[in-house]
């Protein structure tokens, strides 16, 4: 028979063995609850806020380039020239906006940001580009066969272009030790379509730094 | 008295030791369980059934079902396997989704957790969040610039070529010259993708450090300069009118005939790419070091009584009996098991407005010598680490069972530092593995084939050709329709 002294002997050694026991287990189940832990919050801001998050190509760089473009086309010779000449303003056409960087750039962005500030300028016409143009063609043979003989509009009266914008964003990117430099160039050129003549030629260049570090707690 | 040895416990105590141990082993088990390598196995085999089967999609819904198993810390695996799945299945645009997550995660695991780092070490590498050996990284551009190119999308393609030459280019700043920091494929395909988007300058440079690459490598890659490397160069230093580099070409090159561009411009081109077999496994190499001549006959006793491959349950009975001994320290180590193609090579036919076209595909990458490769470069590294880890472990028991036993009674104080060693020491033992996360949806290795031909319907036909000369696979059939000047990648999965 166990002695009462025996038994508490034993509770005391079990007590002990139990939190030896589940101490390390305790500490383990922390450190993997420790990493589970998520939390997400959204704030709305305004569109105009700078927001550099992973420092890749943002909505930041394309209004900033977009803006100073329109800046650089606006103040140049080749609008006032074409006016004085023509008595009218400059209808122009987006070509192709080349993306040869290192990022997956959305030019389609880029390209309407410059057109919309040129075309809120009021001293340039834009017309509708290559892939538009056939989506509107298709809706005038539409309204052709469907819409009503007043309201249908006749083909053959479309606007040509004098002028195509093209151009290319490129970058040149160098990286050591978790820090990056990415140089960011966008060009545009202003072709004449009736002589081939680059009327006018943008360039900005932007330059971004991001640093990384190696270690965090 | 030394606190591993316990010596004559009293009946009742005996029955509760017993008790406890059966605990433990189930602990051991539930722990080895969490780890889940028994079904990543599972998985990849399911993954294979389905690709012999021809049925890619169904593959990627093995892995999109098992995005629970990868687990947090592997979430760059699962994307990487998807992603790649998804190629196969030709679902492209979801694989670049699902790719270029996998790329955003590896930046984000640029900085390391000092925290994670010391889980790891007092635990496994499992515990690190996975970003993928130097080569898989580069590869997630590979796959995505196919991706691109496959939906049409050149200049998207030639993005993913400039992000496969800023990666290789930082590797080359960073890594010694005998390590993996040129990668000959991704350089070669970063050519093809320029040349057929007309950027003849960049596929002039790409191939140059293409071929380089590939002579460099060749120790360890076992891969010769392609043929059609050969007259790309060729034809490249032509069309760019580059005197000095063709005549250097065509002097390295005697026995290569080739085309001038002029000769092709209206023409299609087909490439065909074969993935052939499967990228290889990653196993873990236990080393049982005893301490004494006792921990020794146990080691020699258990490794004859459970011989066969590393099983959880081998592991928790190793890992309890080592456990109860007190003196064995184990060490994991990775070990690459090679699951290699029985294909030679594939011979490709054309027939159509030109006639009869045939030609055979060749060896451009070879991935499990790429994989090996990358694991010698760390391996250095991985065995310091794994011994200073099964080391500190073995410390942190003898400490955790010397301290038990001061801090009570003689007669009992034994028995608990009895236990907890053994707590200690087994679950160190069962907790030391190795990291075998690679991304295995890859192929063994990638054969190419590169054809001109006149516009018009074509019926192609792929036959795979085993090392023995015989078929190892269902020979593919499909119609095309080239127009000129266009370039038709076609993707081929050969799993044996």
């Amino acid at each position: 028979m166990t002695s009462w002294k025996g038994r508490s002997d034993d509770m005391r050694l079990s007590q002990r063995f139990g939190l030896l026991f589940t101490l390390p287990l305790t500490l383990c189940a922390l450190v993997i609850l420790a990493g589970c832990g998520s939390a997400k919050n959204v704030t709305r801001i305004e569109p105009g806020v700078v927001t550099d998050l992973s420092g890749r190509w943002n909505d930041t760089d394309s209004r900033m380039v977009a803006e100073t473009m329109v800046k650089q086309a606006l103040g140049s010779p080749w609008l006032d020239e074409y006016r004085q000449q023509a008595k009218r303003k400059p209808v122009v056409i987006v070509g192709t906006i080349r993306n040869r960087s290192h990022e997956h750039i959305d030019v389609n962005t880029f390209v309407n940001d410059l057109s919309r500030e040129l075309t809120n300028s009021g001293m340039v016409t834009f017309v509708a580009g290559r892939g538009e143009r056939e989506e509107i063609r298709d809706e005038r043979l539409e309204q052709a066969t469907h819409s009503l003989e007043e309201t249908q509009k006749a083909p053959g009266k479309e606007i040509g272009a004098d002028f195509m914008l093209k151009g290319d964003i490129s970058t040149i990117q160098d990286e050591a030790d978790g820090t990056k430099a990415v140089f960011y160039q966008v060009d545009l050129e202003m072709i004449d379509l009736g002589n081939n003549v680059k009327s006018w030629f943008g360039q900005k260049k932007l330059k971004k730094v991001i640093e990384r570090k190696r270690t965090l707690f | 008295m030394d606190p591993t040895i316990y010596r004559a416990p009293a009946p009742e105590r005996g029955t509760r030791l017993v008790r406890q141990a059966l605990l433990v082993a189930l602990l051991l088990g539930s722990v080895l369980g969490s780890f889940g390598c028994g079904s990543g196995l599972k998985r990849y085999a399911a993954v294979d059934r389905h690709l012999s089967a021809g049925d890619p999609q169904a593959a990627a819904g093995v892995i999109r079902e098992a995005e629970g198993e990868y687990g947090s810390k592997s979430q760059v695996l699962y994307d990487m396997d998807l992603g790649m799945m998804l190629h196969l299945a030709g679902d492209y645009a979801a694989s670049n989704q699902h790719l270029e997550r996998a790329e955003t995660r590896i930046e984000d695991l640029y900085t390391k957790r000092i925290t994670a780092e010391v889980v790891a070490f007092l635990v496994n590498d499992t515990t690190l969040p996975f970003d993928g050996a130097p080569f898989e990284q580069v590869w997630v551009n590979v796959v995505k610039a196919l991706n691109y190119a496959l939906l049409g999308e050149w200049d998207e393609a030639l993005v993913e070529a400039r992000r496969i030459d800023h990666r290789l280019n930082v590797l080359t700043d960073q890594r010694e010259a005998d390590e993996y920091r040129e990668d000959p494929f991704a350089r070669y395909l970063s050519g093809i993708l320029y040349e057929s988007a007309g950027e003849l300058n960049d596929a002039f440079i790409a191939y140059r450090k293409a071929y380089e690459a590939y002579r460099t490598a060749q120790p360890w890659l076992r891969t010769d300069v392609p043929d059609a490397l050969k007259v790309d160069l060729l034809r490249i230093t032509d069309a760019l009118a580059l005197s000095q580099e063709h005549e250097w070409y065509q002097r390295e090159f005697p026995e290569t005939t080739w085309r001038r561009r002029s000769e092709i411009k209206d023409l299609a081109q087909v490439i065909v790419i074969s993935y052939n077999g499967r990228a290889p496994r990653t196993e873990d190499q236990f080393l049982d070091l005893p301490i004494d001549l006792d921990a020794l006959k146990l080691v020699l006793l258990t490794k004859g009584a459970t011989t066969g491959a590393n099983t959880d349950e081998r592991r928790v009975v190793e890992s309890v009996l080592y456990g109860l001994s007190g003196r064995v320290v184990r060490v994991a180590l990775p070990k690459l098991v090679p699951q290699k193609t029985q294909v030679s090579h594939s011979l490709v036919s054309l027939s159509g407005p030109a006639g009869l076209i045939q030609t055979r595909t060749q060896l451009t990458a070879n991935l499990t010598a790429t994989a090996k490769k990358a694991l010698d470069d760390r391996f250095a590294s991985l065995a310091v680490k794994a011994v200073a880890r099964a080391a500190s472990k073995f410390a942190l028991a003898e400490g955790a069972a010397r301290g038990t036993q001061k801090a009570g009674r003689d007669n009992e104080a034994a028995l608990a530092a009895f236990f907890v060693g053994f707590l200690f020491k087994s679950l160190a033992i069962a907790t030391e593995e190795a990291d075998k996360r690679s991304w295995r949806t890859l192929p063994d290795e990638i054969h190419i084939a590169r054809l001109w031909l006149p516009p018009g319907e074509y019926t192609l036909q792929v036959r795979p050709v085993g090392v023995t000369g015989g078929e190892t696979a269902r020979t593919s059939t499909r119609a095309l329709t080239l127009r000129r000047g266009e370039t038709r990648i076609i993707i081929e999965r050969v799993l044996s």
